[in-house]
């Protein structure tokens, strides 16, 4: 006999459909599935029971990503000593049932059935796009329909219209069985709740919104309910043009840091659709509309596939082999640091690229330049994370899982919006509040988690930008005054005098909520009845994203995160943490690959003479002991004539990066820029040599996730470029006098397991094995580690920090009195070189710039005006909406259109720890404008 | 403000009071200014922002200059 429930079925690729979902229960029944004994854990479906047993019963209705409904009647089967024949998809397994799942009075019911449906369903299979992945088609071939006795000349749905709104996918109505698993997927899956079924009886069918076409409704486009459907009723265009998929390849999304897995599928080296991996450890099947939809872009006919190089940035761009683009990008380094020294060059990392991708970068900096001058774009957004947490907590990565969230209790939400920059791992945090989780949201916007279907936030602190810390010290001193301290846990696994500090000055009158009130903007009340509700729930989760770190004291504000967590005992569990929500799929893993300038991989200072001394031993070169320029010291440099060459790697600062006017200014200073990217950038407009970069589609390598997930990103088609990314640092590094090679991907990660301490378990065959893990991975942990700091913290005892609120510099006046704060869409992703190139523009073709209606109405701006925004930076325009999710004296807009500039007028103030921008508070003003920009 | 500066060296005096306003704790300042110059900073940067204190000295707080007055014996 076999115990045979998910645990122990040991199939990690396993990507069948079980039927109903999981149970979660130790206590285990034994059930005869047609007269074989079976063990599934209690509460487990008949349906579920028997597929796990190689016995499937026939369904319809029934999927595991959903609860089980039980009405399409396909899945009946006999249960002993039980009249009628029950549906196998709502019946839960006690111990001793027996189960028939095929006798003939069960085919017969069966069989009409799918009779009913097939007589009012097209008969058009060999012309259907779902032809041979059709679940009603293979329900009539297991039932063993043979003919339809009612004809097809009755009333039927055959002539319904068909929806074809949606960019990615079509609803033809005509094919729905009205099986409602789109709806209960829109509604537990997304947490969205756009579809639902209208009508009743014959009249039944599915409604997006209040009968609008798909792209008219609240619909989100993440593609759950097209996953979800058995027919061809809701299909991906891509598979009605282009056919059924013939392979599959299971990789990593590239876009944000969720790291979603997904199994591409292809025809030859087509890519037809991708799918969301049901095993994949952040995502468990679930997708958003970036990553199952916008792959485009990787084919898009803007995209380089040959180097390019150019003497000036006034000459045309010269196609050219690989050979004379390495050669002449090599010289030219080399020129400069004769004229100029060592230090004149240097590189960034992107986090859009593999761990072995950043690995080979900064290596080929630190040892063919001869320089620490290598920075990584985390710099411009989670650098306070970094430094923040490694202070506190001892390591700089959050501490918990996703899947962590399902036992928060109280679940705070700190500049952050999930439903639009991390949505898979805001569905799954949706599902812990319509399940009662109380939710505290920290943001000036009214994001829509404040209030959206079934969900309201208890606590909305929508403070001014720029006041995090306050409000975080605001919290703590409740926590200290109103004896809320878990002492206990203090005593246990913090260092006391730290505690004694941080507790002596948090409870000072200076940081009460009716002190910092004024700064804040949020009544002291408010603060105190959401500091008491984190303090007083079992298990409290932080959760936070770019609206905490890119603040003149995101470090700050990071680490009185973490002395809240510490104090109040929200570390070491499931369900608690501090989490930071990573922007880009490969942030975490850009930090851990050494490519901050005063780091080696595994966040070892350069200074350090035992880690530089193996790292000199392993590369064979002399390494520096002092830290390396950041990007912004680079660029600086770059303007007074001391820094002359970069090779940027994946990255756009030109229109990424804040203080646009001042970042293009270092660029056409320089004498060699070097742009790896997919597309010429903003930032090539400044380069002389123009490397051909791959898209995520065409990599080999690993990305790791916010949740410190290494995941696996494997070429599901050949490199279009002829070389792999990292073939060409190694050519560059090789070029500049430093040889440097691999024979695979796979031998740059044993190189970084063998030199980074919290990867020596990590190779691409024990990923390949289990799927993925979470670093640390490592012999005391060799399947990784879920959950950090459970019984001490990596650095031994927490560490408390005092955190004095200081108030940014950039404030508003009478010259700029509104503040511009920034944020992401749904629709689009970062500076949107990939998302602008997708069909995503449809929902997002422009930035436009929130204004509230009180501060519209005082400057004479209507709803669509354009408006002329302007900064002691520079100024730009954008279209002007008007909206009630700011408050007076807040403005917002997003940056993913270059033509916007948004970056033009935020200004080079940053966090005083890691000098990452302060993005989210910019004093402005507007003014109508009645010049379109364009 | 900053008169005779460059962009590059207001950048580096208004990180190095920015440090000295943010470091956690109000006790030995100064030292943890220097440390983190020593853990941020190029050699290059620091010795430029110690220029600044020599030519330009009000420019900075006194806890940039303790700092740099540590570095220096450190770094002599």
């Amino acid at each position: 006999m076999t115990v045979l429930d998910d645990r122990t079925s040991g199939q990690r690729d396993d990507q069948r459909d079980l039927g109903t979902p999981a149970v979660d229960t130790q206590t285990i029944v034994t059930v005869l599935i047609d007269g074989v004994p079976v063990e599934v854990p209690e509460g487990t479906s008949v349906m579920r029971a028997a597929a796990l047993a190689g016995s499937s019963v026939p369904k319809l209705c029934a999927t595991d990503s959903l609860a089980a409904f039980g009405s399409c009647r396909l899945c009946l089967v006999e249960i002993d000593g039980k009249p009628g024949t029950p549906a196998s998809c709502t019946t839960p397994c006690s111990d001793g049932l027996s189960v028939r799942t095929q006798t003939p009075k069960l085919d017969k019911l069966r069989k009409g059935v799918m009779e009913l449906y097939i007589s009012d369903h097209p008969l058009d299979c060999l012309t259907c796009p779902a032809n041979g992945d059709c679940e009603l088609q293979d329900m009539a071939g297991v039932v063993g329909l043979r003919d339809v006795r009612y004809g097809m000349e009755g009333e039927n749905h055959l002539d319904a219209p068909k929806d074809e709104s949606n960019p990615y996918f079509t609803f033809d109505e005509s094919k729905c069985i009205a099986c409602s698993r789109c709806v209960r997927a829109c509604s537990e899956v997304q947490g969205t709740f756009a579809l639902t079924i209208a009508g009743r009886g014959f009249d039944s069918k599915v409604s997006a919104s209040d009968g609008v076409p798909f792209l008219e409704s609240e619909c989100v486009s993440c593609g759950a309910c097209v996953q979800a459907c058995p027919t061809a009723t809701l299909q991906e265009k891509t598979v009605i043009d282009l056919g059924v998929p013939t392979r599959k390849v299971k990789t990593t999304c590239a876009y944000c840091g969720v790291g979603c897995s997904f199994v591409a599928e292809l025809r030859g080296d087509e890519l037809v659709r991708m799918v969301p991996d049901k095993t994949g450890g952040a995502n468990a099947g679930h997708s958003c509309v970036k990553g199952r939809f916008a792959w485009g872009y990787a084919g898009h006919e803007d995209r380089v596939t040959a180097p390019m190089i150019r003497e000036s940035i006034d000459d045309e761009w010269k196609v050219v082999d690989w050979d004379e683009a390495i050669g002449f990008a090599a010289s030219r380094l080399k020129e400069i640091q004769a004229q100029y020294g060592v230090d004149a060059i240097g590189g960034i990392t992107s986090s859009r690229c593999t761990n072995e991708e950043v690995y080979v970068v900064q290596k080929m900096v630190r040892t063919a330049f001869g320089t620490n001058n290598v920075d990584t774009c985390a710099r411009v957004c989670h650098s306070p994370t970094g430094y923040g947490l490694k202070q506190t907590f001892g390591t700089s990565a959050g501490t918990q899982d996703f899947k962590s969230v399902e036992k928060a209790d109280v679940i705070m939400v700190i500049g952050a919006n999930p439903t639009d920059a991390h949505p898979v791992f805001a569905s799954r945090m949706k599902r812990r509040l319509r399940q009662g989780a109380e939710l505290i949201v920290v943001d000036p916007r009214t994001i829509d988690l404040v209030r959206s279907a079934h969900i309201e936030a208890s606590h909305h602190l929508q403070l001014q930008p720029g006041t995090n810390v306050a409000i975080v010290n605001a919290m703590g001193h409740v926590v200290a005054t109103e004896g809320w301290i878990d002492r206990a846990f203090v005593e246990q696994r913090c260092d006391p005098a730290s505690f004694q500090a941080w507790e002596e000055f948090i409870r000072l009158p200076e940081n009460s909520p009716e002190v910092l009130e004024e700064a804040t903007g949020v009544p002291a009340d408010q603060v105190r009845a959401a500091a008491r509700a984190y303090a007083t729930a079992p298990n409290s989760a932080i959760y936070y994203g770019l609206g905490v770190t890119e603040h003149s004291q995101g470090s700050t504000m990071v680490m009185a995160m973490a002395n809240l967590a510490m104090a109040t005992g929200n570390i070491g569990r499931e369900g608690v943490g501090v989490n930071p929500l990573r922007g880009q799929n490969n942030v975490q893993g850009s930090c851990d690959m050494g490519s901050f300038p005063h780091e080696f991989s595994g966040y070892r200072h350069v200074s350090d003479d035992t880690v530089r001394e193996q790292f000199e031993a392993l590369w064979g070169t002399q390494m520096r002991p002092d830290p390396g320029m950041r990007i912004p010291n680079m660029l600086d440099a770059a303007t007074v004539g001391e820094f002359k060459g970069i090779y940027i790697q994946g990255e756009d600062i030109a229109q990424s990066d804040p203080n646009t006017d001042h970042v293009t200014a270092a660029l056409r200073s320089m004498d060699c820029v070097i742009v790896q990217d997919l597309f010429v950038n903003e930032t090539a407009a400044f380069a002389h040599v123009f490397l051909p970069g791959t898209s995520f589609l065409e990599k080999d390598g690993t990305f790791t996730n916010a949740e410190r997930r290494i995941n696996r990103v494997r070429p599901v088609m050949p490199s279009r470029t002829g070389l792999a990314e990292w073939e060409v640092t190694c050519a560059l590094a090789t070029a500049m006098g430093y040889e440097m090679g691999y024979s695979a991907a796979s031998e740059i990660m044993d190189e970084i397991a063998s030199v980074t301490p919290t990867f020596s378990g990590v190779s691409f065959d024990l990923l390949d094995k289990v799927g993925s893990v979470q670093w640390p991975c490592n012999e005391q942990a060799p399947l990784g580690t879920p959950v950090m700091h459970v019984d001490r913290f990596v650095r031994g005892e927490g560490q408390f920090i005092t955190t004095p609120y200081v108030p940014t510099d950039e404030r508003s006046t009478r010259k700029f009195p509104l503040l511009l704060t920034t944020g992401r869409v749904l629709s689009q992703y970062n500076v949107g070189a990939q998302t602008r190139r997708t069909n995503n523009v449809i929902w997002h073709a422009e930035d436009v710039l929130d204004v509230h209606e009180a501060d519209a109405q005082a400057r004479g701006i209507s709803d669509g005006d354009w408006v002329e925004v302007s900064s002691r930076a520079g100024t730009t325009r954008l279209r002007a909406r008007i909206s009630d999710d700011i408050p007076a004296g807040v403005v917002y807009t997003t940056f993913h259109h270059p033509v916007s500039g948004t970056n033009v007028i935020t200004t080079d103030n940053s966090d005083w720890a890691t000098n990452c921008p302060e993005y989210k508070v910019t004093a402005v003003e507007i003014r109508p404008s009645s010049q379109v920009f364009v | 403000m900053s008169q005779g500066l460059d962009y590059e060296q207001r950048h580096l005096v208004k990180m190095a009071n920015q440090i000295a306003m943010n470091v956690p704790g109000r006790t030995n300042i100064a030292s943890q200014v220097a440390n983190h110059m020593r853990s941020f900073w190029t050699p290059v940067m620091r010795a430029e922002i110690g220029e600044i204190a020599r030519q330009h000295p009000d420019e900075l707080a006194a806890d940039v200059h303790g700092a740099l007055d540590q570095l220096r014996v450190v770094e002599a």
